[in-house]
Parts: structure tokens; sequence; C-alpha cells
């Protein structure tokens, strides 16, 4: 910004804040890693949904042996099985934190009630049970991916 | 914000290395600048910052006012966490280990000069979403002949809120404003859901309509950290995801205010003055009368030359 003979300084974090989260000091506060967590994978899903499209496409309008062929690259270590483990993973922590989501931003439950301030003060929404959820969500979504690994890489 | 209570009975390093983060908006140059400075037990980040200016560097600018966290001038952002500076003492943010204090000016904020940021669109903002109470009948508000009813538990709904100082330390940690120059920022957001959430405020469809547009509320995703930082444990995240709660209800038109407070007289009747009954003499040897008569003379002259 220029005012005069003067320019002062723009002291945006910009994107970077979205999805970095120790760009800040952010102690008692998973609410945060938990966002960034949010983000990044909705990112991985737009790309797995666009490339998902177009991997289905193609074989399953040539025919049935064609797609099994194609789900077949699925199974075992290899780069399109990775992607896919990686894409699951995404899509678990996505869904299952857009549910505690929804309970807090839609309905405004897990946040506590408005309190008066008293020590140690900790605001009542970082005590209210969506805390306990976000890591309820992080050890769910973390087991489902390992069971998906599993089915993916070893059955 | 995490307080920690046991810093002021700590004894911090003995010689603390302050870094700030300067800036000259007329050569628009940016540099980190080192400063050494004495501490003591209790000292602040303002303390030090004053010590520096006082004996060391004079050019170094800064915003303080009331030195004990209740204007909201001084936000700063140290060791990467944004915190007021008077509230913040030397113990809590260096340690004997790691005896450096790093300060910069609140992020998300267009920088004047070293630690002083600019507040014009922050509160522009703030008066965006009208943070006042509005009643329809603008006479009995602007010049109020009885009062408003309101019991404890309607207080109690949105006193948190209006503890509110402005001092900045929600927006400059919000990373949904760190990318979005228009998005309202948590300090507005909660002082509209401050005032939508007091009774006495009757035009509150007026203000929800007012929100219910780009870049207001549902920028929003519940990301805490202003909650995490508040001083003042204002909560304004929770203020958010109660407003867009309230906001998405009253879309769908199930939520209606339950109720919204009336004018009444004051609860303790005021009396006519009772005159003192004649016997009563307020201090032995004030005559009253006397002194409602005649007004008594200060002998200032006599006084001064003695």
């Amino acid at each position: 910004m220029e005012r005069g003979r003067f320019r002062f300084l723009e002291n945006r974090l910009g994107i970077i804040a979205s999805l970095y989260p120790w760009v800040i000091d952010i102690r008692g506060n998973p609410e945060r890693i938990a966002f960034t967590l949010h983000r990044i994978t909705g990112i991985i899903l737009v790309g797995f949904v666009a490339l998902h499209i177009i991997s289905t496409n193609t074989p399953a309008r040539a025919g049935w042996e064609a797609w099994v062929e194609e789900v077949q690259r699925l199974s075992g270590v290899n780069p399109v099985s990775l992607l896919f483990f990686i894409a699951m993973g995404a899509l678990v922590f996505h869904s299952l934190n857009g549910i505690r989501l929804l309970l807090v931003e839609l309905l405004a439950l897990g946040i506590g009630r408005p309190e008066k301030p008293k020590p140690p003060y900790i605001p009542p929404s970082l005590k209210g049970y969506q805390r306990t959820l976000i890591y309820i969500v992080s050890i769910l979504s973390l087991i489902i991916w390992a069971l998906m690994g599993y089915v993916i890489f070893l059955m | 914000m995490v307080f920690d209570l046991k810093a002021a009975t700590r004894t911090p390093p003995r010689v603390v290395r302050i870094r700030v983060r300067r800036y000259n908006p007329e050569t628009g140059s940016s540099w980190w600048q080192e400063y050494e400075v004495e501490t003591y037990r209790g000292m602040t980040v303002l303390d030090a910052l004053l010590k520096i200016k006082a004996e060391r560097d004079h050019s170094l600018v800064f915003r303080y006012s009331c030195r004990m966290g209740v204007c909201g001038s001084c936000g700063l952002v140290v060791n990467k966490r944004p915190r007021l500076a008077c509230q913040t003492q030397i113990a809590e943010v260096a340690s004997e280990g790691r005896p450096v204090v790093e300060l910069e000016p609140l992020y998300n904020f267009t920088v004047l000069r070293d630690l002083a940021t600019d507040f014009t669109e922050f509160f522009r903002k703030h008066r965006f979403v009208k943070p006042y109470i509005l009643r329809r009948d603008v006479r009995e508000r602007e010049e109020p002949t009885l009062e408003y009813s309101q019991t404890p538990d309607e207080l109690a709904e949105y006193y948190e809120y209006s503890l509110c100082i402005s001092c900045g330390l929600c927006d400059a940690a919000c990373p949904v404003y760190a990318s979005d120059p228009n998005f309202l920022g948590p300090q507005a957001l909660a002082q509209a859901y401050r005032y939508i959430a007091d009774t006495r405020d009757e035009l509150w469809e007026e203000r929800l309509r007012l929100l219910d547009v780009e870049g207001s509320i549902f920028k929003c995703h519940f990301a805490a950290t202003c909650s995490a930082v508040c001083p003042k444990m204002v909560d304004p995240a929770g203020a958010i995801q109660r407003l867009r709660s309230t906001l998405l209800k009253y879309k769908v038109r199930v939520y209606r205010k339950t109720r919204v407070a009336k004018v009444v007289p004051p609860m303790e009747k005021r009396e006519p003055q009772k005159p003192l009954p004649p016997e009563a003499t307020l201090v032995e040897g004030v005559d009253l009368k006397l002194l409602e008569e005649e007004k008594p003379v200060i002998p200032v002259e006599k006084l001064l030359t003695s």
C-alpha cells in the first residue's frame, strides 16, 4: 500500500497459513491441524475424483475384460495402488472430520456454553467435546486407513 | 490463550536477546535487529521494549497505551504467537536454554513502521456489523427514559463476547483472514453475534441479512486459532459457529429470537429525597442552612503564602 512517499508493508501470511499450521505457534490448538488436514485432504480428493472419472471411464466403455484388468492394477504394491491408498486415506479423514465439522458448524454442537472467564482461561469452544472428536476422528481414520492398506496391498 | 499462570513466580534469564522485525516505510526495507536487555523478575515484553526505547534505540516504533491488558493497543507477534506485549512476561516466552524473544508486527495487518500496524480496515469491518444496540423506537434508544429488562441468564449468553478489546490478535492468527482480505474476520463476526444474542437488540434480522453475503460468515472453517490466542477469553470461534447456526436456522425459517427486552421502569423506585429532620446535624459545628446561603470562601492566597 502506498500513501504519498511512504510505502507500507502488507504483512499477510497468505495461503501458507492454511497449508502449514506451524507458521504460528499453535500450542493448545489441535483444531488448526485438523483444519489444515481437512484442506489438504480436500485438495487430494478433488484430484482423485478427476483422475477416478478418467481412469474408470475408458475401461468401463471398453467392456468387462478391460474393467477387470483396470481393477487388478489396484492390488499389490505399484504406483497406481499407492496413489489409490493415499486417496483413500484422504477420503476417510475428510469424511469423518466432515461429520465433526457439520456438528460444529451447522448445529453449533460440541463447543460448550458461553461462560465467564475463569482460570486457567481456556475458551469453552476449545473445551467442548469437539476436541475429543478430533482425537476420535484421527485414531479412527488411522485404523480404517491401515485396514484399507491391508486390503489393497496384502489381500 | 494458553496462559502460563506460574510465569510471574519464575525469574527470567538475566539477559535476553530481543530480536525485532523492523520496517522503514520511506525506503521500503525490512530487517531484523537485535538488542540485549537485562531483565528483572516480572518484566513484560512491553517493559523490555520501553527499556530499549529509553536506553538503546529511540527510533524503535511500537504502540501501547494502558500497560495492563485493557486497551488492546500493544498486540504483537511474540515468538510466532500473537500476544499482548503488556500481558506477556519475559519469563513466559524466554528460558535459560533459549533466551531469545522474537517480536514481529501483527500478521495480516498493514505495517506502518516497525511494530506499529494500521487498524483502519479492522475498524471498518467492526463498524460494518453495526456493533451497537438497534431498537425500532429510535427516540427511546437515543434519549432513554426507562430501562431495558434483562435477566442474568440472558446476560450470560453474550457477556463473554462483550469482553472484546479489539486488539486484533484473532485476525492476526486466522488462516482464512491471512489469504482473503475481504473476509470480515473473527473479531467483527464475534461482535455481530454478541449483539444478535443480546435480548435488548431488536433489529437482529437486519444484522443477519447484512452477514448473509459472500466473504462473511461462511468463510470460517473452525481452525479456532482465534479463540486459542484471545487474551480476554472472548472465544470468537464459538461465537462464529453459533452465529452461522443461527443464520442457517433463520434462512430455513426455524429461528426466532426467543425474547426481546421491553422497556421497563427501574426496579428501585426513586422517591423524592426526604428532608433531614430538624434535630439532625451531619458534622458538629456545620450549619447546612448557612452553607447554602453563603458559599464558603477558601483563602487560596493565604494558603499559598504560608
